[in-house]
């Protein structure tokens, strides 16, 4: 690929390295081992608990078919439309199960269309800590996460990790990023309070964040 | 004759100190953010050890940021997207401009960026003919106003509902019958999901790059940042070149310390890392990725031992949310891009000190900022130095630098000391009793405007130490 | 051996408010130190230092290291000049000849209320005060000399104080020194929020470490015409009930 042209590349680069020539006595290394977050001891309780607090819903099942029986009510709550799917086999399988009444699109036919009522994808992992769930590219791509205002994540017990850190560190060894072009931590339904400070649920994102959590494998 | 930044700061602070529904709606405003700030502290096991990762994470980048940029940059290209280094505000506006008219770019849409509103990106784009559509909620009103944000995390908060509605009512939609936030945001998403869907182009900010995985990190709220770069086929990034960081796992403490000090959540609701345009395989997304780094004044500062730390800022805003100056006058006074402390510290390297070094005086040094910033930078003392910094640069007023040096004459000799200070009570005694305070004749006519006058003793301690009170 | 301390009053105390520093030697003479007063002292240098003007404040702060040169310990009944000499003295004499004394000079200096409460060890020094009052927290003393504790420990062992507490009590006053005269609609906005929040307390009485911030408050509380009335932490400790003196 061209590369850009670039006229003051060198320039600013010269200047930064001129500016840092200057060099600043660091102060005594304070690598102390204090503490910043409390360890997680119930990574599944405290997931459950910050989902409540993120406005999330998190429904835990036993197996696949209760897990496709709580999809199934999800999409029967939603107005008529469009559901969008990541075309993986687990999901292959549980839409199966579900039996929705509505029209599937999936991933491998392209992007989730406007007036998607949900979409429906499997994650790369959940976090305890924040009660994220973490998505790439890879998990049915951008729009999936965005798109329509329901989106419905079916992960397993498994997938649960404690902390923001474990996360990014499992994203830094499997070099996750080399493959996907995008990754998202999503902590909630998409939200507002740029009105006078009142928290407004669904703003340009999706209103509602479900997590069908499956305690046994897929 | 046009006025000065200090004049016109002058004569908006006085109006807006005055402005008792502007104090008690920014006052409200701030005590909700202090609660959940609080809130947020508290679900961090130790917050000074946070801050000090922060400040060294922060330290490690600037400190060697040359190499870090350039590993950011090498992944980025890597993935198949540019790097663009942009010397100034011109240079970044031409690269965007010149991208958008090359690649028939009609409509923008664009997240929250505080550096495009440095640069003035909207304006440059606006005048080829390109429509930009603010997408941030806050931003969007401040953008149907005509008028710059107000703050730099929420853009709106001078507002309140019913001004939002009336707003909406002629702007948006002359349907609008109702002032409840959570309808005001259907409007806006119903009106603004049309542009994501239209533009061919999203532009939006970083908070960090990250340099060991070459990927920028955008957090927000409402799914705009996300709509931006995920839905048009350009992306293009505009970011201050000190927004890197070394490594990915530094996310773990920066993501809930600026999610703590912005709103006083755990961590923002969409925490995006992106690296590229859409890959091989993909199933969306950009084809396009652009990253131009800003340098505008920062790479100066960068050589300035003592306010290099300066460039640590994260952006979270709570310097501002602080200060009480800010919670007096509000943001738009100031009239820079960035207001607050960390705008009185940075604007006179971004944007000059003669014209902008009334900022660092517009402050009673409390320190409060500096007490709150999640990496450690020692904003009040900043300030205090910038103030130094204009003196020595000769850009205050002449008067007072020969009132200084008078005022050094008597203090180094304690007879004239003595001797002024009785003559000053005194000279004030026959003042005052012609009823002459607050005329031009009276010295202290500025302190007696909003106060009574001072004390007027008849004898100075040091003259009852020598009475008598010395024995001891 | 009495121990002995040498007394730092700011310029404007000893012009303006000098009962604040006739007090600090009774309160410091009643538990048992005597007190003497460098006569050649003038100003610590700070409002030329904090306007910007450092080569005009250097000359005062060595003038003020060469007063102070032979003291033991340096008591100020004020937060900010408190901290002008601690806190910025080291950095402002640091090619000064004096830079050794004044960094001695430094380390010796406390504010009152720091004085009593770390150094004398003392909390309870006799003190009668039977009103109501509400504590303000100077910035200087709150933020660059770390007081949070030590004015309310003394406070809350005077006998008959009724402390209240006053919202935003740790917001700043709005004085600020010379930012008071530039930036005086400001200034007098954050002095008339500060008066709000001591009325709102039905409090008497304002105190806090600081006189600077208590002759604004003074001045804006006046034009006011409120109830309240401000007095320094040295004059509620000076009172033990002895003499009746009106406060």
């Amino acid at each position: 690929m061209a590369q850009t042209e670039n006229p003051s590349r060198d320039r600013i680069l010269g200047r930064i390295h001129a500016g840092l020539r200057t060099v600043i006595p660091e102060p005594a290394a304070t690598r102390s081992d204090r503490i910043i977050f409390e360890p997680i001891n119930d990574p599944l309780k405290r997931f459950q608990q910050e989902c409540v607090a993120n406005l999330m819903e998190c429904t835990l099942t036993g197996d696949c078919a209760a897990s496709a029986g709580q999809l199934s009510k999800v999409l029967q709550s939603l107005p008529d439309g469009e559901a969008f799917l990541q075309d993986h086999p687990s999901l292959r399988r549980l839409i199966e199960l579900a039996v929705p009444e509505r029209a599937v699109r999936w991933s491998t036919q392209g992007s989730p269309a406007e007036a998607s009522q949900a979409t429906i994808t499997l994650a790369e992992a959940l976090i305890a800590q924040t009660g994220s769930i973490l998505v790439t590219a890879s998990c049915g791509g951008r729009g999936a996460s965005v798109i329509a205002p329901c989106h419905i994540v079916y992960a397993t017990a498994a997938q649960l990790v404690p902390d923001l850190a474990s996360a990014l560190g499992r994203l830094s060894q499997q070099r996750s990023l080399d493959r996907n072009s995008f990754a998202c931590v999503i902590s909630g339904s998409s939200r507002t309070a740029d009105i006078e400070k009142i928290l407004v649920q669904g703003a340009h994102g999706p209103r509602r964040l479900v997590v069908i959590l499956q305690t046994g494998g897929y | 004759m046009s006025t000065t930044a200090a004049q016109r700061f002058l004569r908006d602070a006085a109006e807006k100190s005055a402005d008792l529904v502007h104090r008690d709606l920014i006052r409200r405003g701030m005590e909700s953010y202090d609660a959940a700030h609080l809130a947020g502290r508290a679900r961090i096991k130790d917050w000074e050890a946070a801050r000090q990762k922060c400040q060294e994470i922060k330290r490690e980048a600037i400190n060697h940021l040359d190499r870090y940029l350039l590993q950011f940059e090498e992944k980025v290209i890597a993935r198949g997207g540019h790097v663009f280094w942009a010397a100034d505000s011109e240079e970044a506006c031409t690269y965007v401009k010149n991208l958008a008219t090359r690649l028939g770019v009609r409509t923008v849409v664009k997240s929250k960026s505080m550096v495009t509103e440095e640069i003035h990106l909207s304006p440059a784009l606006e005048k080829v003919g390109i429509k930009v559509w603010e997408t941030d909620f806050g931003e969007y009103i401040v953008q149907l106003r005509d008028e710059p944000p107000y703050h730099i995390v929420t853009p709106a908060m001078h507002l309140n509902r019913g001004q939002i509605a009336k707003l909406f009512r002629e702007k948006v939609d002359p349907k609008i019958d109702s002032d409840d936030p959570a309808y005001l945001m259907g409007a806006a998403r119903r009106k603004l999901r049309q542009a994501f869907f239209a533009a061919e182009m999203g532009i939006s900010g970083a908070n960090f790059l990250v340099a060991d995985a070459g990927v920028i990190a955008i957090s927000t709220n409402e799914g705009n940042g996300r709509l931006c770069t995920s839905v048009p086929r350009i992306h293009v990034v505009v970011t201050g070149i000190e927004k890197v960081i070394p490594r990915l796992e530094d996310l773990a403490v920066l993501w809930p310390v600026l999610a703590t000090s912005g709103t006083g959540q755990g961590i923002t609701t969409y925490s995006t890392l992106i690296g590229g345009p859409r890959q091989p395989g993909e199933v969306d997304g950009p084809e396009e990725f652009h990253v131009v780094l800003v340098d505008n004044g920062r790479s100066q500062l960068l050589a300035d031992p003592e306010q290099r730390e300066v460039l640590h800022c994260i952006r979270c805003g709570a310097c501002l949310n602080i200060c009480p100056v800010f919670r007096h006058v509000g943001g738009h006074t100031y009239g820079t891009t960035y207001p607050g402390p960390i705008g009185s510290v940075l604007t006179p390297h971004l944007a000059g000190i003669k014209e902008f070094k009334h900022l660092s005086y517009a402050s009673s040094l409390c320190g409060a900022c500096t007490s709150v910033c999640p990496v450690k930078i020692d904003l009040h003392h900043h300030l205090l130095q910038n103030r130094r910094n204009a003196t020595e640069a000769g850009a205050t007023k002449s008067s007072e630098r020969l009132m200084f040096r008078a005022w050094r004459s008597i203090m180094l000799h304690p007879r004239m000391y003595a001797l002024g200070g009785w003559s000053m009570r005194n000279a004030l005694r026959i003042i005052y009793g012609l009823g002459l305070a607050g005329s031009i004749l009276d010295p202290m006519r500025v302190w007696n405007r909003h106060r009574s006058p001072v004390p007027l003793p008849s004898e100075s301690f040091r003259a009852r130490w020598r009475k008598g009170l010395g024995a001891n | 051996m009495e121990q002995k301390v040498s007394l730092f009053v700011p310029c404007f105390v000893d012009q303006l408010l000098p009962e604040v520093a006739v007090d600090t030697v009774k309160v410091l003479r009643r538990i048992g130190y005597a007190v003497d007063f460098p006569e050649d002292q003038t100003c610590c240098g700070q409002p030329a230092f904090n306007t910007g003007y450092w080569n005009e404040a250097r000359p005062c702060a060595e003038h003020f290291v060469q007063a102070f040169k032979h003291a033991d310990v340096i008591v100020c009944p004020s937060g900010s000049c408190a901290t002008m000499v601690r806190t910025f003295y080291p950095a402002l004499l640091t090619t000064s000849s004096l830079r050794e004394d004044a960094i001695a000079v430094a380390s010796r200096t406390f504010e009152l209320s720091e004085f009593l409460v770390k150094v004398a060890a003392v909390t309870q020094v006799g003190a009668s005060f039977p009103h109501s009052v509400t504590y303000h927290a100077s910035c200087h003393g709150l933020r660059e000399l770390h007081l949070r504790d030590e004015p309310l420990q003394l406070l809350r062992e005077v006998d008959g104080l009724k402390l209240i507490e006053m919202a935003r009590s740790e917001e700043c006053c709005g004085f600020g020194g010379t930012f008071a005269a530039k930036f005086a609609d400001i200034s007098a906005a954050m002095g008339n929020s500060k008066a709000e929040s001591v009325a709102a307390t039905g409090a008497e009485f304002v105190t806090a470490i600081d006189p600077s911030c208590l002759l604004h408050l003074q001045g804006i509380l006046g034009k006011r015409h409120a109830a309240a009335r401000t007095i320094h932490l040295a004059s509620i400790l000076a009172r033990d009930g002895a003499a009746q003196e009106r406060p």
